[in-house]
């Protein structure tokens, strides 16, 4: 009886031999039939053993080669799974039995996201963790939720600062994100607190700081009792999270149709800091302008019938590729739209 | 607005360092984008606010600096010299439209000598970067610069019948303007006429034959106010866009007309001209003065801090608003008439807000009292998607929505593409109706610049129309060519190839669990003949792929081929993933079989798949094909074949009998 215990052993002990040797494909095959070949198979030969003892080692052996069998099939194949036979042989043959562990490790291709969209994504997790909502809306817009309902009558000059590009009278590619922020105050009821990300359009020539189309964020919260202190409170921590937490932040009085009072957002230069008045980021103000914002305008709020009365609230957008821009210290604005892999593929690192 | 410091100080005095002054100027709103020393004096670039046209000239922002600095503005008086004569002899002025004209005022100045400026004229207009022409030009250029309201001068001499009337043009009728060209007027453009034909296209611009030259003598000035929106009509369609244009568009005081044409008339006398008695001032419905109520208690709710009522009054005050306590905590507040853009009290909140300081408004945040469960997915999907994608080795790129039509064409989409109507160039007239074509570009580009292996995808927006209605479909493209991965000292590179594709679409679809789907051989625009597969999913093809037409790689000048798909993610994404379930992982160990054999090239895998699927063997867990070759062991037209079959039974260990009788069974299958 313990003979056989032995044998089985033996068998196993060889077969993790045999396997340990295997270099490629034609080594691994030889120690698949030595030991799994159904005429002559070192298994076989064992269980043709099996049948010869008495019926109660047969039961007590029979389990143990059985095992024996499992365990040897799935090495096999574990082993030729692994594919790195032909690999190893070379790197065995190159350095006359020893791998040269100094060798670079292996290098998977790993796709690289849009600097731009990363940064999106950075700016949406700072504000879902706020308990926003992320809205989207159609790019081409009417008149109506571009402009009127923000509060920019026809013919009224502010609609200069927003250079449109038409495809009918009445059809346009949204100037910014705030229609969609009018989509969500018709659809929803306050409290609302969400944020629109997307694609913008503007009739501007490409040169280094416009483009015909870029990506904004802007954000929305109504509720009662929202005030200015609210706007700052929250902007002053996305930037600080966004930035660092001691970046200085200057809010200025501003002008925009659909808020009153408007607000821009300036951030120190995150190149010079003020130090150097030559600074091409900030032209030596120390300042760059990253935010748009304000209170929304009591007949913004009318237009989708809440209250203004009851409720009031802030909204604020700002440019990603801009942000984007200060933030990496990217010169040029035209680079994120070349699609130039070179350019692209650093921000894996990111 | 260009501004010019010792302008200012006729109005305030200012005793600030330059740089104090920037950001006091900055802090109330009135943001300094540049300036420059010049001589004596400091010229300052203020951007100013489509709602501000009282911004717009020296002594609106003197206010506003006055205001902030808590200093008083200067009064300056404007003396004059008249004569006995009487305007109403010299000049009759008729309003034919007071919607478009609402008020005009003229005065008349006789015996000018037409000549240059003294220097103090000289320099305020070159201080604000204009050229100097004659004493008249300038001084009417001075008043709107000193005040941002428009004024014109006319010879008098030159107004027919010397009658002024403001209407609108007839059809046909012509202006020669300053600039010698001739402006075509229609209907609804308001012009200042004589009595034969129009002498200035109204608040725009002066008409050539009526202008102030050497040999005029007499002079009429003009001071009124014109409807925003006719002008800037007028101003749109003429394509003339003038100082006196962008100030009336903007709207102007209607309070101001003749104390603007005062001021003209007594500078004009003193460069030694004479004003004829009076003012023709024409302005048949007075417009009442806005009153609005402001609530103490909303300057808190609406900016969070509590602020000292004694601050509202005086800072409003020194605007130029009259505050009068209503009842306690309420005020009744005039607004001057040039603050056009005031008109609710959230407009006068802004007013308190910008002078007691935005740096001082203390930073909270807002409570959170509810919260929102997501509606949809989608964000959630596509993030999923890029990175799987990106696993896959694809990078990620972002083109313009727009495209070229010559380039669309070739891509034969099939979609009927929007146009742009004002494009920014010819060449991005339409929206793309395909993400392919940018995704082409940037093979181009990349391959210019020496990459080898390229594998790109984008998400976005394809745009066409689909029976009169603008659509946006959300779609997925990817392309793929070249070499794969990273050069490797042990590892050869390969060439891309169908299969990488497929693979990646595979483990798209698979890790969003929208399984089961298939692909089926169809033919594409984008894709060569026998090389190109739809992908169904639920019954509808959510997307292609295949190897993209050689006429089309040609007109990119691209050689090597490129394995390309396009998935339609709108429709996908309506479409429900099957849910998540959770299945036992089987505690009993497989049993794996390697079947090779020979078939014709003929026989697709597919065709296989289907056979083996059909006989509906127990305990089959899986099959693929592991291995798959043809040459010279191996007879012409055919294929060796293998697949490894793994079989697996639920409640205990499959004996290798068993399994053999199954593995018969597909053999013979
Ligand atoms: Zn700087």
């Amino acid at each position: 009886m313990k003979d056989f215990k032995s044998k089985i052993e033996e068998h196993k002990k060889r077969f993790e031999k045999a396997l340990s040797g295997v270099k490629d494909e034609k080594s691994l095959q030889e120690v698949r039939n030595a030991f799994m070949s159904r005429k002559r198979g070192e298994l076989k030969l064992l269980f043709e053993e099996l049948k010869t003892l008495k019926p109660e080692e047969k039961a007590a052996f029979g389990q143990m080669v059985n095992d024996l069998k499992i365990h040897i099939q799935e090495k096999i194949r574990v082993r030729g799974e692994l594919k790195v036979i032909k690999k190893e042989s070379a790197a065995l043959k190159a350095s006359s039995g020893k791998i040269d562990l100094t060798l670079p490790g292996q290098k998977e291709y790993w796709g690289s996201p849009h600097p731009i969209l990363l940064f999106q994504q950075e700016i949406e997790n700072i504000f879902m963790a706020m308990g926003y909502f992320i809205e989207d809306g159609p790019e081409i817009e009417t008149d109506y939720y571009n402009f009127e309902a923000l509060n920019f009558p026809p013919y009224h000059p502010a609609r200069d600062d927003w250079d449109t590009l038409y495809i009918t009278d009445d059809l346009l590619l949204r100037t910014h994100t705030s229609p969609v922020q009018i989509r969500a105050m018709e659809k929803r009821k306050p409290p609302i607190r969400i944020i629109t990300p997307g694609k913008v359009y503007r009739r501007e020539t490409p040169d280094p700081t416009h483009l015909p189309m870029f990506y904004q964020v802007e954000g929305l919260v109504v509720d009662e009792g929202i005030t200015f202190a609210h706007l700052k409170g929250t902007l002053e921590h996305f930037l600080k999270t966004l930035f660092y937490e001691k970046i200085k932040i200057r809010f200025r009085p501003s002008f925009f149709p659909f808020t009153e009072p408007s607000a821009e957002i300036d951030i120190e230069c995150t190149v010079c800091a003020g130090k150097n008045e030559e600074c091409r980021v900030c032209g030596g103000s120390g300042w760059i302008e990253i935010l748009g914002s304000g209170m929304v305008d009591p007949q913004v709020l009318k237009n989708v019938n809440i209250d203004p009365e009851k409720y009031s609230g802030f909204a604020f957008g700002l440019g990603i590729d801009r942000t984007a821009m200060s933030a990496f210290q990217i010169p040029d604005m035209r680079f994120f739209y070349e699609n130039d892999l070179r350019f692209i593929r650093q921000f894996t690192l990111k | 607005m260009i501004i010019s410091l010792n302008w200012l100080k006729d109005y305030i005095e200012i005793d600030l360092s330059l740089p104090v002054l920037i950001e006091k100027l900055n802090m109330i709103g009135l943001m300094v984008e540049d300036w420059e020393e010049k001589g004596s004096d400091v010229i300052l670039d203020i951007e100013t606010y489509a709602n501000r046209p009282d911004t717009l000239g020296h002594l609106g922002v003197a206010r506003e600096l006055a205001t902030a600095l808590e200093l008083g503005i200067k009064e300056r008086k404007w003396p004059l010299t008249e004569i006995e004569q009487k305007i109403s002899d010299l000049a009759d002025v008729r309003i034919w439209d007071d919607e478009l004209c609402p008020r005009y005022s003229g005065m008349v100045i006789k015996g000018i000598q037409v000549g240059p400026s003294p220097e103090w004229l000289r320099k305020r207009i070159e201080a604000v970067g204009l050229k100097p022409i004659n004493n008249v030009v300038d001084v009417t250029n001075y008043v709107l610069f000193a005040t941002a309201h428009p004024i014109h001068a006319f010879d008098l001499a030159k107004i027919s019948g010397r009658k002024i009337i403001i209407r609108k043009a007839k059809d046909a009728e012509v202006l020669r303007s300053l600039e010698d060209s001739d402006i075509s007027l229609t209907p609804e453009m308001l012009v200042i006429a004589d009595e034969k034909k129009p002498i200035a296209l109204a608040g725009i611009i002066g008409g050539e034959e009526s202008s102030v030259k050497e040999s005029t003598q007499d002079v009429f000035i003009e001071s009124a106010c014109f409807d925003p929106v006719s002008i800037r009509k007028t101003s749109k369609k003429t394509g003339i866009s003038t100082d006196a244009s962008y100030r009336f568009e903007r709207g102007a005081d209607i309070s101001f007309p003749p104390q603007a044409a005062l001021m003209a008339a007594s500078l004009l006398t003193q460069l030694g001209g004479k004003a004829a008695k009076g003012i023709a001032d024409v302005y048949p419905k007075p417009k009442k003065e806005k009153t609005v109520v402001l609530r103490h208690h909303r300057i808190s709710d609406l900016l969070g801090l509590e602020l000292d009522g004694e601050f509202a009054e005086r800072t409003l005050a020194s605007l130029g608003f009259q505050a009068e306590v209503q009842q306690k905590g309420v005020w009744q507040v005039k607004i001057p008439q040039f603050r056009v853009d005031v008109e609710r009290e959230a407009d006068l909140i802004e007013e308190i807000a910008r002078f007691y300081g935005y740096d001082k408004i203390p930073a909270s945040l807002p409570p959170l009292r509810a919260l929102e469960l997501p509606v949809d997915q989608k964000r959630e999907r596509i993030n999923k998607f890029r990175q799987l994608l990106f696993c896959n080795g694809f990078d990620e790129v972002l083109n313009f929505s727009f495209s070229d039509p010559e380039k669309e064409a070739r891509l034969q989409t099939g979609q009927k593409a929007i146009e742009i109507r004002n494009p920014v160039s010819s060449k991005a007239s339409l929206l793309r109706t395909t993400l392919l074509g940018g995704l082409l570009e940037n093979i181009v580009w990349n391959k210019n610049r020496g990459a080898e292996g390229i594998h790109l995808f984008e998400i976005g927006n394809a745009y066409f129309w689909q029976n009169e209605t603008n659509r946006e479909q959300l779609t997925l493209a990817l392309a793929t060519t070249g070499l794969v991965g990273p050069v490797q000292w042990h590892r050869k590179s390969e060439d891309t190839d169908f299969f990488r594709i497929k693979g990646a679409l595979e483990s798209l679809m698979t890790y969003s669990r929208y399984e089961p789907f298939s692909f089926k051989e169809k033919d594409h625009a984008f894709f060569e003949q026998e090389y190109s597969l739809a992908m169904i999913f639920k019954e509808e093809t959510v997307g292609y792929c295949g190897l993209l037409k050689k006429n089309l790689l040609d007109s990119y000048s691209l050689k090597e081929p490129v394995w390309a798909a396009e998935l339609n993610l709108a429709l996908l994404f309506e479409k429900q993933p099957y849910s998540f379930e959770f299945t036992p992982v089987d505690r009993f160990p497989s049993i794996t079989r390697d079947v090779s054999f020979i078939s014709s090239r003929s026989v697709l895998y597919q065709d296989i798949k289907e056979v083996v699927e059909k006989l509906a063997i127990p305990g089959l867990m899986e099959f693929d094909p592991h291995d798959r070759f043809s040459g010279s062991s191996i007879p012409s037209g055919k294929i060796s074949l293998s697949l490894r079959f793994v079989f697996r039974h639920p409640q205990r260990t499959l004996l290798a009998k068993e399994v053999d009788t199954l593995q018969e069974k597909i053999i013979n299958a």
